[in-house]
């Protein structure tokens, strides 16, 4: 028995087993590789379409450039309704988070702001409200990303706004992030504090292993077991090994109380870290908002159906206007998508393509006077609903559209309102009933 | 190991020193197979249990890092100390499996969260665990009881951790100024280097109801992350020797 185990063990040190482990490991490695593949998007289509339509409502949503070089700003900007009717199914955004979406820290955000409110934590939105937002970013990796905006909710996700592709030129050894601290010294982000990680972790790795080592070589395994084994307990453990054993101990000790005054000595002043929902925020209210929208144009979904085949969506709305001007209907956007009405939006706006159907939106070009009311049939029909996946609207427990609609007066004012209600599905081509 | 006195041949061998060649060979053979193995247990241990608060800069409070790391720590290095005391008196056990944590999180941090997505090392650096797991392994190895290493080794575990990590964590504990909001440089490192899938809420900083003790919640929490971890290790002392085999070596 002792001869087979042996021999056995001696096999697997041979040429042949390091043979097998070096293939195997280049096959693991060209396997690796063969499966690198740029992330394009953040999963935002996969959410479920009520969530999208009914949560966050983006719109005037800006990026200030698509093409910068490392080091370089830019700022990502919009506005987010809060759907009044926030499903049941998702946690209220009572705890949320403001968040670029972008395949890991290509850009680096030096800012973010609810309004004139710096929000770098978690913050309260309030259903039915409006608030502004910025995020300043700064070029780090070269590439070109895809990069949103997106709001996590507590208990919900995050909620993805609309993307952009951003295009980042040059090389990233050049990025720097400056930052000053409150004694006035300044310091890069971007590697402050690693040369005293190295320096702290590495030699105390080489501390370990030499500790197991000098065991290991002392002893040997085999033999150690041997002595225990056959119950010879003075030569496993002698008083020459807890001597080493008490030395190590106490200069380990004193390497780490001494390390620990210095570093009180070299920081004396220290906070704790940060955290916590930051003051409440206050919503938007100025004209052409979903904010102050009731207060000028009332919208009431009055049924509306959804032909599946076709990707339409037939809407019956009654629309109250308490303004000056006649208003017509310009936009639906949900989910980050735009459906422009071409009659409104004679020139296609500067927003992704794939997010932005520019004749995506029918209705009768009749405008609705100051103090009508009236009901208008909305056709919005376009292939991104199938492609944007919110078709599976039908499938959602939860079947009710949600959104903003934008009407426009003569002079170029704009009215939002929030539009929201069950529609019926119909699975079948065909006229709609 | 049987010998022959003659120092010719032995049982299988030609001779002594092959003897001997091929226990070293074998004794190489089960140290880096067995480290192998404790890296990669330990690791997926750690990284689903203490997780974020070893992943980030900005999750290294004053009161849930120092209690939740050592006491989820504690477990492999209990298990180890039981399966290479018991069954070689060998004093290595904590500090074996820690080196090997501590080397799979060093890849895993430069290789993935450094060289594939790009986050600085300075916002994923692994806690330091060392120093810890060479007090659990000398007072085992001074005591030559596990007993006595599961409370006097364990409330060190827990003590030391602070101010072993303290020369690393301090730098990222100065303060600026940003737009009128105080923030330390860790939070300011998760702010700035973006993690899509990690609003800022997630982090669980200094949440519960110590509040009693002002500023000085580190000791308390240090204390109480010992007592845990002592409870812990008795446990995990029991895992490691009745889960632990020396069946091959028997056989050798």
């Amino acid at each position: 028995m002792k001869t087979s185990i042996f021999e056995t063990l001696a096999r697997l040190a041979t040429r042949r087993v390091a043979q097998l482990m070096a293939l195997g490991m280049a096959a693991a490695v060209v396997a690796t590789m063969g499966a690198i593949a740029p992330a394009e998007a953040h999963g935002e289509k996969s959410q479920q379409a009520f969530l999208r339509m009914r949560t966050l409502n983006w719109y005037d949503f800006k990026w200030s450039k698509t093409s910068i070089n490392v080091n370089e700003e830019m700022v990502l900007e919009g506005k987010v309704h809060i759907f009044s009717a926030w499903p049941q199914a998702v946690a209220n955004p009572r705890i949320s988070f403001l968040n670029p979406g972008e395949p890991g820290p290509v850009l680096v955000r030096t800012a973010q702001y609810f309004g004139d409110q710096f929000a770098p934590r978690s913050v309260s939105l309030v259903p039915g409200k409006d608030y502004a937002f910025h995020i300043n970013l700064k070029g780090r990796r070269a590439g070109r990303w895809h990069v949103h905006a997106q709001i996590n909710v507590e208990g919900g996700g995050p909620i993805v706004g609309p993307g952009q592709w951003i295009e980042i030129k040059g090389d990233m050894a050049d990025f720097k992030d400056p930052i000053t601290l409150l004694d006035g010294t300044t310091v890069d982000l971007e590697t402050y504090g690693i040369g005293r990680i190295y320096a702290w972790h590495m030699p105390w790795l080489i501390a370990g292993a030499a500790w197991i080592l000098y065991w290991f070589f002392k002893k040997g395994i085999i033999a150690s077991y041997l002595r225990v084994a056959e119950g010879r307990e003075e030569q496993a453990v002698n008083d020459n090994d807890r001597r080493i054993g008490a030395i190590v101990l106490a200069v380990t000790i004193l390497v780490t109380i001494v390390a620990y005054a210095m570093t009180n000595s070299a920081f004396p002043r220290t906070i704790p870290l940060q955290a916590g929902l930051l003051k409440p925020l206050t919503p938007i209210e100025t004209e052409g908002t979903a904010g102050v929208g009731p207060k000028q144009v009332t919208v009431d979904l009055k049924g509306g159906v959804y032909k599946v085949p076709g990707r339409e969506l037939t809407i019956n709305v009654e629309v109250a206007n308490k303004t000056d001007e006649p208003i017509r209907l310009g936009e639906y956007t949900a989910a980050g998508l735009r459906f422009l009405n071409p009659d409104v939006f004679t020139t296609k706006p500067d927003f992704p393509d794939y997010l932005l159907a520019d004749r995506g939106v029918s209705v009768d070009p009749a405008p609705i006077a100051p103090g009508e009311t009236k009901t208008i049939v909305v056709k919005i029909q376009d292939a991104r609903w199938d492609i944007e996946r919110l078709s599976d609207l039908a499938y959602d427990t939860d079947s009710q559209i949600g959104g903003l609609v934008f009407f426009f007066t003569p002079s170029g004012k704009r009215y939002a309102a929030e539009i929201g209600g069950p529609v019926i599905p119909k699975f079948v081509a065909g006229d709609m009933p | 190991m049987s010998q022959s006195k003659s120092g010719g041949a032995i049982g299988p061998f030609h001779s002594i020193a092959e003897a001997a060649g091929c226990v070293q060979v074998s004794d190489w053979l089960i140290l880096t197979l067995v480290f192998l193995a404790c890296l990669g247990g330990y690791h997926i241990h750690f990284m689903l249990t203490a997780g974020d608060w070893d992943f980030w800069v900005d999750w290294k409070d004053r009161r849930m890092w120092p209690t939740v790391v050592p006491i989820l720590g504690v477990t492999f290095a209990a298990a180890s100390q039981a399966f290479w005391w018991e069954n070689f008196r060998l004093p290595f056990g904590a500090t074996f499996v820690v080196l090997g944590l501590l080397i799979g999180e060093w890849i895993n941090r430069y290789v993935n969260f450094w060289g594939w997505t790009y986050f600085p090392i300075n916002e994923v650096f692994p806690s330091a665990l060392i120093v810890p797991a060479l007090w659990l392994d000398i007072v085992l190895l001074l005591s030559g009881s596990y007993m006595i290493t599961a409370i006097v080794g364990s409330l060190g575990w827990g003590l030391l951790f602070y101010p072993n990590n303290w020369p690393v964590i301090a730098a990222f504990h100065q303060a600026t100024d940003q737009n009128g909001q105080l923030m330390t440089l860790a939070d300011l490192i998760g702010f700035h280097f973006v993690r899509t899938s990690m609003p800022e809420y997630i982090r669980i900083v200094e949440r519960g109801t110590l509040r009693t003790f002002g500023k000085d919640v580190v000791p308390v929490a240090a204390f109480f992350s010992g007592f845990v971890s002592m409870l812990v290790y008795f446990l995990w002392w029991f895992m490691g020797k009745w889960y632990s085999t020396t069946k091959i070596i028997a056989k050798v």
